[in-house]
């Protein structure tokens, strides 16, 4: 890294912490001025239930769940929005049965399929795996089928023209040029399971960062409230972020990242 | 003639492939659901829903709530999109403005608007403004980054020909810096607005599911008491599917907005 590259980041840091810095003296002077802990609590106190809770080992219980829900519904989602988005963009009849379908479900949220899946399911590790799934396998599918459309015609008919069979060009010419829009479409997936998960937290299940926070309002402890609101904040940025530098890394030559990222 | 009668020829086997899984769907859901009906008494079918439709309507239960509903979504997206246009403007245009926002928005920006609820709820009671509050949230972050992106994107050399040419300041306002930026400011509108529909939602189900009722009210409210109290299962799925054409009108109308606004933008 350059010197002046690296002064940059310095500048960049100071700024963030000077920043933050006179946030939270904003908050803690409107804090003692409202007066009411359990309504606006001080950022020392947030501070002291957040060691707290990482001490007691009880936020790390809650976010490990919270992730092992989210990973595994949004795996499942991929496992199944992949390839029939990829059969949906190589087939045009198979398109024509299912995007009616697919166009008629997809407006309806994950979230509005709570009542029913709690009705459905009972309140559990099913309920939010499933809210996750639904929410996340549109983005994926449907990012996945247009990245196959918009494929080159001229490198599938050059591979057609040099007697390329059809498994070969799905493996070699399809797969890489739809994976930068594959992952598009994850990202998105992984953003809308994100909201999903806490939500079906919020409302039907005995654990996870939702469960924590609803949990600590009904306490009236809004301190360790605002611990797991930050918290959800922060992973759902470094799961972004880690997608991210994962689809960087195995999509190198694609160079639309920045209107995408 | 024959070239357009194989094309309708083809269109209407498009039509027909797909209406056929939706079809097939509906016919074995209301074939299988009376079984279980006779016992419980709640199974939904396809017609017990449809039925639905018209019960609440004519209860008026359904266009109350989605009215309340829409009521919070229009006035949090009024609120939500100003501040975050104007902040947006402000970071444009000064740095100082923009070392102060910029990392608060980076931070705050990765919190999931559903997140906020309780606190929201501690913040604001369970009525309106608590889900005013969270519909701001999610439209407030997607508007302003959109926005910010939209007035960078600016081409700085048509600001300066503009300005050699003699064009005054309002007039490099109106014809180079609001359709430069226009196309991207609706887009975050409509990438907002899409999130805050989905929060409200959450935000009137939990309040529902934890309040036991009240008066808070809103279509996702509406759901959650039917599943607690009633348990029709045939009203949640109205629910549903208005939650969803809902979506998909405010989608089609934004879209359409985006089209009217800046026909020049693809």
């Amino acid at each position: 890294m350059s010197l002046s590259g690296l002064r940059a980041v310095i500048l960049g840091v100071v700024r963030y912490v000077l920043a933050l810095g006179l946030f939270v003296m904003v908050w803690h002077a409107a804090a003692l001025w409202v007066g009411k802990p359990n309504t606006l609590p001080q950022p020392a106190e947030v501070f002291v239930q957040a060691i707290d809770l990482v001490g007691s080992g009880e936020l790390f219980g809650h976010v490990a769940s919270t992730i092992r829900r989210l990973i595994a519904g949004f795996l499942i989602a991929c496992a199944i929005g992949i390839p029939v988005g990829l059969a949906v963009g190589l087939s045009r009849s198979l398109a024509q049965y299912v995007t009616p379908l697919v166009e008629a479900l997809r407006p309806i949220s994950g979230i509005a399929w709570i009542p029913l899946a709690l009705y459905a399911l009972g309140v559990g590790e099913a309920l939010p795996h499933f809210i996750i799934f639904y929410g996340a396998v549109f983005p994926v599918l449907v990012n996945t089928a247009g990245a196959v459309r918009q494929v080159d015609p001229g490198l599938l008919n050059a591979a057609l023209t040099l007697g390329a069979s059809r498994a070969l060009i799905v493996r070699a010419i399809v797969l890489p040029a739809c994976l930068p829009m594959i992952f598009v479409g994850a990202r998105l997936g992984l953003g809308v399971g994100w909201m999903a998960v806490i939500a079906s937290e919020l409302i039907g299940a005995p654990s996870g960062l939702g469960y924590l926070i609803e949990w600590n309002r009904t306490m009236l402890m809004s301190s360790r409230v605002l611990v797991g609101v930050l918290t959800i904040g922060f992973l759902g940025y470094l799961m972004d972020w880690a997608l991210r530098r994962t689809a960087f890394a195995l999509t190198p030559w694609w160079t639309g990242w920045r209107q995408h990222g | 003639m024959a070239e357009s009668n194989v094309a309708s020829g083809q269109v209407r086997l498009a039509v027909l492939r797909g209406f056929s899984i939706p079809v097939v769907l509906l016919i074995v859901w209301q074939w299988l659901a009376p079984a279980d009906a006779s016992q419980t008494g709640i199974a939904p079918t396809p017609l017990g829903v449809l039925l639905g439709f018209w019960e609440l309507t004519q209860s008026g239960e359904l266009p109350r709530s989605l009215l309340q509903s829409l009521i919070r979504i229009a006035s949090g997206f009024t609120i939500a999109f100003s501040l975050a246009v104007t902040a947006a403007v402000l970071v444009w245009l000064w740095r100082p403005v923009e070392y102060l926002l910029d990392p608060l928005i980076e931070t705050f920006r990765p919190v999931a608007p559903i997140a906020w609820i309780p606190l929201a709820i501690l913040w604001f009671g369970t009525g309106t403004w608590a889900a005013i509050f969270i519909v701001g949230y999610a439209v407030f972050f997607p508007s302003f980054v959109n926005t910010l992106a939209g007035l960078r994107a600016v081409d700085q050399r048509l600001i300066d020909a503009a300005r050699t040419l003699g064009a005054g300041r309002w007039r490099i306002i109106r014809d180079l810096i609001i359709p430069g930026a226009l196309p991207a400011i609706v887009l975050g509108a409509r990438l907002g607005i899409g999130v805050g529909w989905a929060a409200i939602v959450a935000a009137e189900m939990t309040v529902g599911s934890k309040s036991g009722g009240g008066a808070s009210g809103g279509i996702g409210q509406m759901m959650f008491i039917f599943l607690s109290y009633s348990l029709e299962l045939r009203y949640i799925i109205v629910g549903m599917i208005t939650v969803g054409i809902v979506a998909l009108t405010i989608d089609a109308g934004f879209r359409r907005l985006e089209r009217r606004l800046t026909p020049w933008a693809r």
